[in-house]
């Protein structure tokens, strides 16, 4: 029987998981459930094109596939997908930073609003997106999962495994950063007023 | 084709399939394996450094002109304090990695593992685990001195007032007693003060602070057991025997 998209809506993640187990068709519904959220965080904490963020978004899933098993049911199920989401992501952020700069640049200089997904959605989300891509990384990943992702504490702590309480005080300190970059930002535009 | 239609796609095509359960079960049981052994080998090492420090007589050698600083360093097999460290290190390596290790903070994940390593050491000192275990390490390596041994040889010094051995012979007033070297000695306790726990006869191990005065004469001031299970052991049949009578 094929999975339609009517019984995706109708199964929890949890149900899909145990599905998907035995029938691989039903691992569908978990890709079309979080396939636009997960994208969306992709280009949130990377600057990755449509393209390569489909890519990542594939291989994640091809790891969650072999991994599934290994699901500790204790944490939330997206916590623990954004999370080999988020390795994924970064790790190939990791290897293409220096190509990643250049490819900024670029992006800069030829924005094209067809080729932006986040043009489409919301013009002060790319005021915001390009703050966080002057802070640090470990600051920006707080910061989206925060406040863009609206996460709690304990599903950011298993999505970068890290302990609570360092969430808290990378987050305070990740908004004095940020709140700091928009100070800096003023007084350049006051100047050049 | 839709991208979820391309993932099930390969996932069929290159046949990929999940890890099997017992594989994360094992991962982890090996985990929590490694950290019990470690958080245990940590323990053992801070009872053997326990026992160092039990064995260090700094009070009586003070008159050495040795700092206390000096003396316990001279006794305190460094092979244990560096194990401790590495153990400890180990421990809190293995539990980060464990499923749900990383919700703790570091100070917190030292604090337990430190304060494991000290609760079961301790235990293990006390139930008399630490000098039976770093004497059966001596005996099985050749590079390791045994705290015993060092110190013998620190109380095997009556040029510097220090000696220790058995009783050969309570005669009035002296003693007739063999070193760990097997030398003779008469050994005078006019003037000198007897510890308690020391009862002066036949085959009693001791250690003594005074001067000596020639090859095979020394004059006591100070006197005390040598200490350790077998002392303990007398301690106890001498108790038991006093109760009965």
């Amino acid at each position: 029987m094929p999975v339609t998209k009517q019984i995706c809506e109708s199964l929890s993640d949890k149900e899909i998981i145990s599905k998907s187990v035995q029938d691989v068709e039903y691992f569908r519904c978990i890709y079309e459930r979080y396939e636009k959220k997960l994208k969306r965080y992709i280009y949130k904490i990377s600057n990755f094109s449509e393209e390569e963020a489909e890519d990542i978004l594939q291989n994640s899933f091809i790891k969650l596939w072999k991994n599934i098993n290994g699901y500790d049911e204790t944490i939330k199920f997206s916590s623990f997908l954004y999370r080999i989401v988020h390795n994924e992501t970064v790790s190939l952020w990791r290897k293409n930073q220096s190509l990643e700069k250049v490819k900024k640049a670029y992006y800069f200089e030829n924005e094209n609003e067809d080729e932006n997904p986040l043009k489409e959605e919301d013009k002060n989300n790319k005021k915001i997106l390009d703050i966080l891509n002057m802070l640090s990384e470990k600051y920006k990943e707080v910061l989206v999962l925060k406040f863009l992702e609206n996460m709690d504490y304990e599903e950011i702590s298993d999505i970068l495994k890290i302990p609570e309480g360092t969430i808290a005080t990378r987050i305070n300190r990740a908004k004095k950063a940020f709140a700091k970059i928009i100070e800096n930002e003023n007084i350049e535009i006051e100047l050049l007023k | 084709m839709g991208n979820p239609d391309k993932l099930i796609e390969k996932i069929k095509k290159e046949k990929i399939r999940p890890k099997p359960k017992w594989i994360f079960s094992l991962h982890n049981s090996i985990l929590w394996l490694t950290y019990f052994i470690f958080v245990l080998v940590g323990a053992i090492s801070f009872s053997v450094i326990l026992f160092a420090v039990q064995q260090t007589d700094f009070e009586l050698l003070s008159h050495m002109g040795h700092s206390k600083l000096e003396l316990f360093l001279s006794i305190l097999p460094f092979i244990w304090l560096i194990l401790l460290i590495v153990f400890i290190l180990g421990s809190l390596y293995a539990i980060y990695y464990s499923q749900r290790g990383y919700k703790f903070t570091f100070s917190k994940l030292i604090a337990i593992n430190v304060g494991l390593s000290i609760l079961i050491g301790t235990v293990f000192f006390i139930g008399g685990g630490a000098s039976w275990f770093e004497n059966a390490f001596a005996l099985r390596t050749g590079f390791y001195q045994s705290i015993q041994k060092k110190k013998e040889k620190i109380w095997q010094n009556p040029d510097k007032g220090n000696l220790a051995g058995i009783i050969d012979k309570v005669e009035d007033g002296k003693l007739e007693f063999k070193d760990f070297n097997n030398n003779k000695w008469i050994i005078n306790i006019d003037s000198a003060f007897v510890a308690n726990a020391v009862f002066l006869e036949k085959g009693e191990i001791i250690k003594i602070t005074g001067h000596k005065i020639d090859d095979a004469t020394f004059i006591a001031k100070e006197i005390y057991p040598w200490g350790g299970k077998e002392m303990k052991k007398k301690m106890r049949k001498r108790r038991n025997n006093k109760n009965f009578k």
